[in-house]
C-alpha cells in the first residue's frame, strides 16, 4: 500500500497515481458497450481459433497418416517385387523400376544395389533424398520421412533389402494433400472470421438491449436533477431483473421528493408566518416616516437603521420563499415575449436607486443591433437578476460601472443568444471563487467588501436560479482592467434578429 | 370628503398599523376582522375601496370578495401573503381588481388605491360614446349598455379597460400599455391582472367567451378590440 508508507517528499504516491489512473481510464473510457463488444468478439475469436486449429490439425494428422500407411504398404509391395526379380538374377534394373512405379501414380523410385544407384526418372535422384534419411536407411533400418523437394511436399519410404544387398527408396508426391489442407485452412479461417464478427455483433446488440433500461434511468436522473421531481421510471416489462431496479429507483425518487417538498414547505411556511409581523412593522414604520421632520436627530438615525434593517429582513424572507419554491419545483414562471433593449434598460433603471452606499449609476451600453431582438422571459425574474447583480456590485465593489449587452455565440441547440454583463471595478474574484459565489450564503473574502453583512447571502444563488428558469446561464469572469464581470446569457426567440 | 376604505384583516396588529398608515395618507378607515363582519360593515356603510386579506378564519377572502362583488362594483384589492399564481388568479377571478403582497409599503398601497379611484379617462379628446358589436360605452356616465337596451354591470376597472380598448379600435395594445393606463403600473406590472380582466369582460360582451369576436388576443403582442 503505497500511501501508508511515509514518503519523505510526500509526493511519491501522487507521482504514481496519475499513471495508473490513466491506464485504467483508457479501457474505461471506451464505454461499457464497446468493452462488451470487444470482449464478445475476442471470446468468439478465441473459440473459433481453437476449434478451427483443433479440426485442422486432426484432419491433417488423419490425412497424412492414412496416406503414409498406404504409401508404405505400396513401397513394401514394390520392394518385395524387386527382391524377387533380383534373386531371379535380373540385371535389367531400370525397366524393373518402371514396372514398380506403374503400380501407383505420382511416385518415383530410387534403387541402390551394391553401391550402384539407379533411378527411373530424372525428377527424383539419390541426391534429392535427405542425407540423414538416406544414411539411416543405408545403415539397415526401414524409415519414412516427409520433406520438401523443389518446394513441393514429398513422402519418402526407404526399405533395406539385405538378402540382395540392395536398398529401395520410393518417393511419393503429397502436394495434392497440401492443396486439400490449404482449402480446409482457408474455410476454417473464413468461418473463424465470421464467428468473430458475429460474436462482436451479438455482444453489441446484447449490451445495447441490457443497457436500454439504464438509458431510461439516466434520462430520468437528468430530468430529476433538472428539477422535474415528478419524473418516474416506467415499469415497462415484468422482467424480474429490471423490476427491482425500477422499483428501487422510483422509491428513492419518492423519498427524495417527499423530503425536498417537506423542507421546502417548512421554509415556505416560516416565510409566510414571518410576513405578518413584517407587515405590521413595515406599515408602522411608514407612519413614523411621516413624522420624520418632527423627530430629534438620534431618533432619525434610529429610524434609518430600522428602515434599512427591515428592508433587508423583507428581502431575506422573500428570497427564502423564492428559493424554497424553486427547490420544491413549484416556481411559477410566466414567460412572455419582450424586446431585449427595453427589458434591459428598464430592469437596470428600476434598480439604480436605493442601492447600498448610493453608488454612481452604471453606464448602460446596449448594442443597437440587439435592441429589437425578442426574448421569451419572465420579466419579473429578469428584473430580480439585474437587481441582485447591481446590489452585489454595490456591496462588494462600490457599484457597477457599466451594464453591457451584445450578441453571444450560438448555443448547442442552435438558438442565438444575447449576453448581458454587469461590470464593476472592484477587487474582482479569485478563480476559485467564481463558481462558489453562486452558492447559498457564500461569503466572499473580506477584501473589497464594504459593509458588514449587508446582503442576504441569497442574491447570487437566486440570480443563478432565475437565469436557469429563463433557460439561460450565468457565470462570473474577470472584467477588463480588473474587477468582476457577471454575464447572463439568454436565448433569443428564433427569427427575431434584424 | 375623504374616500372610505374597508380593511378586512384578522390580525389585529396588522389592522391597526394599516389604519394608522392609511389615515396618514388621508383616508377614512372602517375595520372588519372576519368575512362575515365585513359584509355587515359593507351594507351599513358602503366604502369606496375594500382591502381584503385572503386568509381569514371562517369565510375566507375569496368568498368575501365574491359576496361583495355580487352586490357592488366597488374596487377590491386583495391582500395576500402568497404570490403563487393560484392564489392571485383565484383572487382576481373572485372579483378583485388588484392585489398587494405582504409585507407591503404603505405608500405603495396608497398608490394602488388612488389608481383604482381614478375616473375613466380613455382619451384626451372629448369622446362621449363608443360603440362596438351591439354595445354602447358612455365614459362620462360610466355606463356600458346594449344598443337601445339594458345596462350591463361591470366593475370600474373592467369599464376602464374596455374604454381603453374601445378608444383604439383595431389597434393592438400591449399588456404593459394597459397595465399603465388602467392600473398605473410600470413595465414590471403583473400581466395576469390584464388577462383575468379580459376574461371577465369577454363573459359580459361576447356571445361565446371561448371564441371571442370583439376582444381578441394577439399572441406575443397584446389585445385589441374589433367593433
Amino acid at each position: 500500500m503505497p500511501h501508508i508508507r511515509e514518503a519523505a517528499g510526500g509526493t511519491v504516491t501522487e507521482a504514481l497515481s496519475p499513471r495508473s489512473r490513466s491506464r485504467g481510464t483508457l479501457w474505461a473510457r471506451l464505454g461499457l458497450r464497446t468493452r462488451v463488444t470487444v470482449m464478445f468478439g475476442m471470446g468468439a475469436l478465441l473459440l473459433s481459433a481453437s476449434m478451427g486449429g483443433l479440426s485442422y490439425f486432426t484432419t491433417r494428422h488423419f490425412l497424412v497418416s492414412e496416406r503414409g500407411t498406404a504409401s508404405t504398404h505400396q513401397a513394401y509391395v514394390n520392394a518385395s517385387l524387386i527382391r524377387k526379380e533380383l534373386r531371379a538374377g535380373s540385371t535389367q534394373l531400370v525397366p524393373l523400376l518402371v514396372q514398380a512405379d506403374s503400380g501407383t501414380a505420382g511416385s518415383d523410385s530410387v534403387l541402390e544395389v551394391a553401391g550402384q544407384w539407379y533411378a527411373r526418372s530424372f525428377s527424383v535422384s539419390r541426391s534429392d533424398l535427405p542425407r540423414s534419411f538416406r544414411r539411416l536407411v543405408l545403415s539397415g533400418s526401414a524409415a519414412t520421412q516427409t520433406f520438401q523437394l523443389y518446394g513441393a511436399p514429398e513422402f519418402a519410404v526407404g526399405i533395406p533389402i539385405p538378402s540382395v544387398h540392395a536398398v529401395y527408396f520410393e518417393v511419393f508426391a503429397i502436394s495434392d494433400l497440401g492443396g486439400t489442407l490449404r482449402v480446409l485452412a482457408l474455410a476454417l479461417f473464413a468461418a473463424g472470421l465470421v464467428t468473430t464478427i458475429l460474436g462482436a455483433a451479438i455482444g453489441r446488440s446484447a449490451s445495447g438491449r441490457s443497457l436500454r433500461p439504464l438509458t431510461g434511468v439516466s434520462r430520468a436522473a437528468v430530468a430529476i436533477a433538472g428539477g422535474r421531481l415528478d419524473t418516474r421510471l416506467q415499469a415497462a416489462s415484468d422482467d424480474p431483473d429490471l423490476v427491482g431496479l425500477t422499483t428501487s429507483f422510483n422509491q428513492m425518487v419518492d423519498q427524495l421528493q417527499e423530503r425536498i417538498e417537506r423542507e421546502a414547505r417548512f421554509t415556505s411556511d416560516v416565510s409566510h408566518e414571518l410576513r405578518s409581523p413584517l407587515t405590521t412593522l413595515s406599515a408602522s414604520l411608514g407612519v413614523l416616516e411621516g413624522y420624520r421632520t418632527e423627530l430629534p436627530p438620534q431618533a432619525i438615525r434610529a429610524l434609518n437603521l430600522l428602515t434599512a434593517e427591515l428592508r433587508r429582513f423583507e428581502r431575506m424572507v422573500s428570497d427564502l420563499l423564492e428559493i424554497s419554491r424553486s427547490d420544491a419545483g413549484s416556481a411559477d414562471v410566466s414567460l412572455e415575449e419582450v424586446t431585449a433593449g427595453e427589458l434591459i434598460q428598464r430592469s437596470v433603471a428600476a434598480n439604480v436607486r436605493g442601492l447600498y452606499g448610493d453608488p454612481i449609476p452604471p453606464e448602460i451600453r446596449v448594442d443597437p443591433d440587439i435592441y429589437t431582438a425578442r426574448l421569451r422571459v419572465d420579466k419579473r425574474r429578469f428584473e430580480r437578476i439585474m437587481a441582485n447583480l447591481l446590489e452585489n456590485a454595490a456591496i462588494y465593489a462600490g457599484g457597477a460601472t457599466s451594464v453591457e449587452a451584445h450578441y453571444g455565440p450560438q448555443r448547442h441547440d442552435g438558438r442565438s443568444t444575447i449576453r448581458v454583463s454587469v461590470i464593476d471595478h472592484g477587487a474582482g474574484l479569485d478563480r476559485s471563487e467564481r463558481t462558489k459565489v453562486f452558492e447559498r450564503f457564500y461569503r466572499g473574502h473580506s477584501s473589497g467588501k464594504r459593509g458588514a453583512g449587508t446582503g442576504t447571502g441569497l442574491g447570487l444563488a437566486l440570480v443563478a436560479e432565475h437565469t436557469r428558469l429563463n433557460d439561460g446561464r450565468v457565470w462570473a469572469e474577470e472584467a477588463e482592467g480588473g474587477g468582476a464581470c457577471f454575464v447572463v446569457e439568454l436565448p433569443i426567440v428564433n427569427g427575431t434578429i434584424t | 370628503m375623504n374616500s372610505r376604505i374597508l380593511v378586512v384583516e384578522d390580525d389585529e396588529r396588522i389592522r391597526s398599523s394599516m389604519r394608522l398608515a392609511l389615515e396618514g395618507e388621508g383616508y377614512d378607515i372602517d375595520e372588519a376582522s372576519s368575512g362575515e363582519e365585513a359584509l355587515d360593515r359593507f351594507s351599513a356603510h358602503a366604502p369606496d375601496v375594500a382591502l381584503i386579506d385572503l386568509m381569514l378564519p371562517g369565510m375566507d377572502g375569496f368568498e368575501c370578495s365574491r359576496a361583495i362583488r355580487r352586490q357592488s362594483a366597488v374596487p377590491i384589492i386583495i391582500v395576500t401573503a402568497r404570490t403563487d399564481t393560484h392564489d392571485v388568479v383565484a383572487g382576481l377571478e373572485a372579483g378583485a381588481d388588484d392585489y398587494v403582497t405582504k409585507p407591503f409599503v404603505a405608500k405603495e398601497l396608497a398608490a394602488r388605491i388612488r389608481a383604482l379611484l381614478r375616473r375613466a379617462r380613455p382619451n384626451e379628446e372629448e369622446t362621449t360614446a363608443f360603440s362596438f358589436g351591439g354595445f354602447e360605452l358612455l365614459p362620462d356616465e360610466g355606463v356600458l349598455r346594449r344598443t337601445g337596451g339594458d345596462e350591463v354591470h361591470c366593475t370600474r376597472t373592467e369599464f376602464r379597460l374596455l374604454c381603453e380598448l374601445a378608444a383604439n379600435p383595431n389597434k393592438v395594445l400591449s399588456r404593459e400599455q394597459l397595465l399603465d393606463r388602467v392600473w398605473g403600473y410600470d413595465y414590471f406590472g403583473d400581466g395576469r391582472l390584464v388577462d383575468v380582466h379580459i376574461r371577465r369582460l369577454r363573459t359580459k360582451v361576447e356571445d361565446d367567451p371561448a371564441l371571442p369576436r370583439h376582444i381578441l388576443t394577439v399572441r406575443g403582442m397584446g389585445y385589441k378590440l374589433v367593433p
